[in-house]
């Protein structure tokens, strides 16, 4: 699904340069839960933003899901961002003024989708994460862990290959968290592959792999052996 | 997308009710003041008789003796507007025009025959026959006299609308008699609602004035000995006016002089016999300057005498460089409000939006202010323009029961389709030149950038 070969980033400024990604080597396999972990600064959210094709990478190469995205002009990166990728934030991004339903339309506003195909789409994502009866709110009004599910349901209105999230639990507390992994697991269990970004050991470790980060590169790789639970594990140092 | 685009901007006007209130605002006072001043030049730069633009001339010849200073408007390059009676007279000869006028204004008393008017003054014009179809003017009633009255001169007047109710109670007066000046005139004709707007045909005393309320044939000039109320210069230091005939013999200008022709190219072959005629008259000492007889049309006769005005246009001016600034504040509100929104437009990114997508609905959000600002903007105008008729021009309509005369007034206030239509176009332009930067700026924003402080 994800094949990044040696990719490079490197923020400059006018007196610094920051190697954020240092030829980085990552392969996904469809269907699999990857979980990336990693001190502040490592460059996770920077592999997310390439993997997402929200940044743009120096050198090296990338496919997704088949298809070379190494040198997209932006309307073909916006593209296979709205139909291959659906994005979970650790600040959940909801549009504040926005109720939930209209949340969860967003992404689909931007293809060519009849109406009512949008709205079936939209119900079906929310019966999923359990917020249909909720769909009239707007994201205030609703809990930390509401609007985390809400995310989710925008995210996989779209039928994503991948989901891409970013600190997914960062903001919400230990049953909340589990609940949205929970979530995760089963969207994972259907078949869309997932790549996540977390600080939390025990949360990574419901991965099927675990990826840890220093200084760009990987520095340590847990392949767990099952990947629809996380029993044992077997580290990889590099 | 449209309307998803639209309800995307209307929600995100009303995130921040104070600065879209603001935007809208000062797009509104720049549009007031750029409407305002429109209004008041379109309503002095209409063209009054355009689809005879290249047909119907005024006739301007330059005796002026060959002195420097003499000049009759602020362009001393021009001939005098007026012309004297034995110019006039002269030609009024000539068969190349289709229609020839000659005319002036004066005034009489009129007696009404209905009981309870008393006799008031009125303003006559004293013409020649061709008058009514050179320069179009509608019939309610009857019509016009024939070169024969002019000559005869018959005892027929033709009357305003307005002259046509107060003496008659606006039924057909056409074969009832009015008094002018104790002589009795048979009526031939009333005129509908005229109110050529500039007064082009005699802009002489006023070129926004109302049309006189009576007409009477020419020949009644010497028959009456009948003086001309309006201008009248000498243009010679030798002329010197004593009596009625002197006025006739010397050379002092005080009739208007129009021609009609039949084709455009009969324009060349009159200024030909103009030309032909100064140039005969400077062999009898007459017309002492090289020739500068102009023959023009309607459009150029008004930008001759500065109908328009350069007050006017300055005022246009200064009203679309105060809307430049409102423009250039309004694009500084709107691109702090879309910085300060960059995380929603990130989002939007990264939720599959292109970059077009991004501009386009930034756009339609400032086309949206722009339409409000437009109609804040025209009923500021509106309120305005009330309150210059109330103010400014109110003078204009004391000691009047003429409605032509409010009509005349109201039409300087008044914004027609074409203006509202104007008006509308440029509440969409200002926002688009004040949020062109804005969206595009916002366009350009790397999506990651915000999606973690968002």
């Amino acid at each position: 699904m994800i094949d990044m070969q040696a990719v490079s980033k490197i923020f400059r400024t006018d007196l610094v340069e920051t190697q954020a990604l240092r030829s980085f080597t990552l392969k996904v396999e469809t269907g699999e839960f990857v979980a990336i972990t990693g001190h502040s600064g490592s460059g996770k959210t920077t592999l997310l933003n390439v993997a997402g094709l929200l940044e743009e990478f120096d050198a090296g190469s990338y496919t997704l899901d088949g298809h070379d995205v190494t040198r997209l002009n932006d309307n073909e990166r916006s593209r296979i961002r709205n139909e291959k990728i659906g994005f979970i934030f650790q600040g959940f991004n909801l549009i504040p003024d926005l109720n939930i339903y209209d949340n969860v339309e967003e992404p689909l506003h931007y293809r060519s989708m009849p109406a009512q195909e949008r709205r079936e789409r939209i119900m079906r994502s929310l019966e999923r994460v359990g917020l249909s009866a909720r769909m009239g709110h707007i994201p205030s009004q609703l809990s930390g862990g509401q609007q985390q599910r809400a995310a989710i349901a925008r995210a996989i209105s779209g039928d994503p290959r991948v989901i891409l999230a970013d600190e997914p639990t960062g903001n919400l507390d230990t049953t909340m968290s589990n609940q949205i992994m929970d979530l995760l697991q089963e969207v994972n269990a259907a078949g869309t592959t997932i790549v996540m970004v977390t600080h939390n050991p025990e949360l990574a470790q419901r991965a099927h792999r675990q990826i840890h980060v220093v200084d760009g590169q990987i520095a340590q790789i847990h392949q767990f052996n099952s990947r629809t639970a996380s029993q044992s594990a077997t580290p990889v140092t590099l | 997308m449209l309307a998803h685009d639209l309800r995307m901007a209307w929600r995100s006007l009303r995130r921040n009710p104070f600065l879209s209130a603001l935007m809208v605002g000062a797009l509104a006072v720049g549009i007031t003041a750029s409407m305002i001043a429109i209004t008041l030049y379109h309503a002095r730069s209409g063209h009054p008789i355009a689809w005879k633009d290249d047909t119907l001339f005024a006739v301007t010849l330059d005796l002026r003796d060959d002195d420097p200073d003499q000049g009759f408007s602020r362009h001393p390059e021009y001939p005098p507007w007026q012309l004297t009676y034995r110019d006039a007279h002269a030609l009024y000869a000539s068969e190349i025009p289709m229609r020839s006028v000659m005319m002036y204004k004066a005034s009489q008393i009129v007696t009404p025959e209905r009981e309870g008017v008393k006799p008031f003054g009125v303003n006559i014009r004293v013409t020649t026959a061709d008058f009514f179809r050179a320069f179009d003017t509608p019939f309610l009633f009857g019509s016009g006299w024939s070169r024969a009255e002019d000559d005869a001169p018959g005892a027929v007047v033709v009357l305003s609308k307005f002259m046509n109710e107060k003496l008659f109670g606006g039924a057909n007066s056409v074969g009832r008699e009015v008094m002018l000046s104790g002589h009795s005139y048979r009526v031939l004709g009333v005129m509908g609602a005229w109110m050529p707007r500039p007064k082009y045909y005699d802009p002489n005393n006023g070129t926004f004035d109302i049309p006189e309320d009576v007409f009477i044939p020419f020949g009644w000039m010497q028959a009456l000995k009948l003086s001309t109320s309006g201008n009248t210069n000498c243009v010679s230091k030798r002329a010197k006016v004593t009596s009625f005939e002197s006025l006739l013999a010397e050379d002092c200008v005080w009739l208007q002089y129009w021609v009609e022709f039949r084709h455009p190219a009969d324009r060349d072959r009159y200024q030909i016999f103009v030309d032909n005629y100064t140039n005969d008259g400077r062999t009898h000492g007459r017309f002492p300057r090289k020739n500068n007889n102009r023959i023009v049309n309607v459009t150029t006769w008004l930008s001759m005498w500065d109908v328009v005005g350069d007050e006017s246009r300055m005022q246009v001016v200064l009203g679309l460089v105060f809307l430049g600034v409102c423009i250039l504040n309004t694009l500084g509100l709107m691109l702090a409000k879309f910085l300060s929104a960059a995380p929603i437009a990130g989002l939007r990114r990264a939720l599959g939006a292109n970059r077009m997508d991004i501009v386009r609905q930034h756009l339609i959000e400032v086309m949206v202010v722009g339409v409000l600002g437009g109609a804040a903007g025209l009923l500021l105008t509106l309120g305005g323009l009330a309150v210059l008729k109330g103010w400014l021009y109110s003078g204009m309509l004391i000691g009047s029961d003429n409605p032509d005369r409010v009509a005349l007034v109201q039409a300087f206030v008044h914004m027609d389709v074409s203006v509202i239509l104007f008006a509308i176009g440029l509440s969409l332009l200002t926002g688009l030149l004040a949020g062109l930067y804005p969206a595009y700026r916002i366009g350009r924003l790397a999506p990651a950038t915000f999606l973690k402080t968002q």
